[in-house]
């Protein structure tokens, strides 16, 4: 589908499925076109061009239908600042003609205490947790989120994913945009890139870590500065599979292929210094990621 | 029913305003004062207490000026607002329809206004009971149920304006406009009319196209269908312009209701229609 606002191209040619049962991350900096994907799918807006289709059903014909079977939590959170948390959540019930018990949903986004305080007095996180509630009720088959993580702190972050977690145990879709990598990286089976309104990738997370090369940012912590510490340098950047080495005082950044981690270690150790710790930190989907948004885009050899 | 759903959580809300507690503050000082200038016009006419007169004075003045602001300050935002902070999106990922939202916003202000009504009614009632004795009961109900339509009417034109626009200035200039415009303009571009087809103001005889555009307009079409619930012709076209079956067929008192009943569904229905289409 292709989406123009007046004269600005928001998404050309768009074109993914997201498969029933999976947890589809939507990532892409910001102003990438997430947002506009979203509201095409729950009818806010519509296409130039081309249609979307949920559940089988076209967007804008089944929107009703489409969003009772579906939990939203949009960008931006807005709420209705003179209702309290729990008329929020009793409303989203009476919507969607559900059963569920308003306090079970405030309690299991972990804002049980707030329940009876008004939603203009809540804070960013608190706005976000009382719309994940509202998007819960009903049990949806299909949950489209925008941003979850944002205004939560990493505690509240590692609730959210828990909590996508057990919905698609449940057995519900889940759709969510993030620019955020580990976010989607813990929980997604599946990674469509979005730049400039253009899918410019879409894999599983192991099918795209493959598709950069195995590199490891490998973080090494010494007790001491050594000695001769450019020769130990230059040392570790001539072994075979170091492509890069920066000093941060007593630590030591190395990326390097996985296989060459071992001798990266007992070359340092060499140079009369403890290893104290090391830690290989994995971030490849985000080199894949800048490698793929960024302007200037070198393509490997 | 969804738009009930959205009425209600919607009332919920909108009560709580601030400015509606002042506008209302303001009715009921309105109808107290009116009720008192009721009991000292009733004194100074001899008219005696329990005449409808009564009523027109304590209550239809203050409503017919307080009714049409209390319901527009109320409704202008009603989706205008929504769409501009972005709660619209919380509103319709939930499965309502837009014409739902539409509905339900309108029922919901309306509830908001009619609140504020009965209770400036009330104390208008209090006032009079105070200051004149007595009241004819039955025409105070008849009166505060078609101030309830009159408020509905606005509403309607309220949420019709918000439906329209990303703005709650530009919905609140809107709203704004059209009170100078049903108070003043209304009846100036009216009189203009009058006088560059007849040369003059006033003539023995207003021609009925005349008065038809003067009972055009929601105020007239109010004050129209109150002559005809209370049987009284003081303050409608009837009382102004001849009797009831010389005038012209929008002049009538009992047209005062399809008057307002259009009033009432021109700006829904092309609210609804406009929402409808609109990207958020």
């Amino acid at each position: 589908m292709t989406k123009r606002f007046g004269d600005e191209l928001a998404l050309e040619g768009l074109d993914l499925t997201v498969r029933e049962g999976e947890v589809y991350g939507f990532l892409g900096p910001n102003g990438a076109g997430k947002s506009t994907t979203i509201n095409l799918l729950l009818d806010f807006i519509r296409p130039t061009a081309g249609g979307v289709t949920v559940f089988g059903r076209d967007a804008q014909e089944g929107s009703l239908e489409i969003r009772e079977r579906t939990g939203i939590l949009p960008e931006g959170i807005e709420l209705y600042d003179r209702l309290t948390g729990r008329q929020h959540v009793e409303f989203a019930i009476e919507s969607k003609a559900a059963d569920d018990d308003a306090d079970e949903l405030l309690s299991r986004v972990g804002i049980a205490d707030a329940a009876d305080k008004k939603a203009g007095g809540y804070s960013k996180g608190m706005a976000q947790r009382l719309t994940l509630a509202t998007a819960l009720v009903g049990e949806p088959d299909l949950l489209i989120l925008d941003e979850p993580s944002t205004g939560l702190d990493p505690n509240g972050a590692r609730e959210m994913r828990e909590i996508i977690r057990e919905e698609n145990r449940r057995g519900a879709t889940v759709f969510f945009s993030s620019h955020v990598l580990g976010q989607v990286e813990a929980i997604c089976d599946r990674v469509g890139i979005l730049r400039d309104g253009e899918l410019i990738a879409e894999d599983t997370i192991a099918g795209l870590e493959d598709a950069v090369p195995d590199r490891t940012r490998l973080r090494v912590r010494l007790d001491r500065i050594p000695e001769d510490s450019a020769a130990a340098l230059s040392a570790v950047e001539s072994i075979d599979g170091v492509s890069e080495v920066e000093a941060e005082g007593t630590t030591l950044v190395v990326s390097v292929a996985d296989e060459a981690k071992t001798t990266v270690l007992r070359t340092i150790e060499e140079y009369d210094v403890t290893v104290e710790d090391f830690e290989t930190d994995e971030s490849s989907l985000e080199d894949l990621f800048v490698a793929y948004t960024a302007e200037e885009r070198e393509v490997a050899p | 029913m969804s738009a009930i759903a959205v009425a209600k959580k919607d009332f919920r809300d909108a009560v709580r305003s601030r400015t509606l507690l002042a506008l209302t503050a303001l009715f009921g000082l309105f109808t107290v004062s009116g009720a008192y200038l009721a009991s000292w016009a009733a004194e100074v006419l001899d008219g005696g207490a329990e005449t409808t007169l009564d009523l027109i004075i304590a209550l239809q003045t203050p409503a017919g000026y307080l009714v049409p602001i209390i319901a527009l300050v109320v409704s202008y935002a009603a989706i205008a607002g929504e769409r501009e902070s972005g709660s619209l999106k919380f509103l319709l990922g939930l499965p309502h329809s837009r014409r739902d939202v539409v509905v339900g916003k309108i029922l919901g202000r309306t509830g908001v206004v009619g609140v504020s009504i009965l209770v400036g009614f009330a104390v208008g009632l209090i006032g009079l009971f105070a200051f004149v004795g007595s009241v004819l009961l039955v025409d105070y109900l008849g009166f505060t149920l078609v101030t309830l339509l009159f408020g509905l009417v606005y509403v309607c034109i309220g949420v019709g304006l918000s439906s329209m626009t990303r703005s709650t200035t530009k919905a609140a200039i809107g709203a704004f406009g059209l009170i100078v415009f049903f108070w003043f303009a209304w009846s100036i571009l009216v009189q203009l009319l009058l006088y560059a087809v007849e040369g003059q103001f006033l003539l023995e005889e207003f021609p009925d196209w005349y008065v038809t555009l003067l009972s055009l307009s929601p105020d007239a079409a109010y004050g129209s269908a109150l002559g005809a619930v209370l049987g009284e012709s003081g303050l409608t076209m009837s009382g102004m312009y001849g009797s009831t079956d010389e005038l012209p067929l929008a002049a009538r008192p009992w047209f005062g209701f399809v008057v307002l009943g259009v009033w009432a569904l021109v700006p829904l229905v092309i609210g609804i229609l406009r929402f409808e289409s609109i990207d958020l």
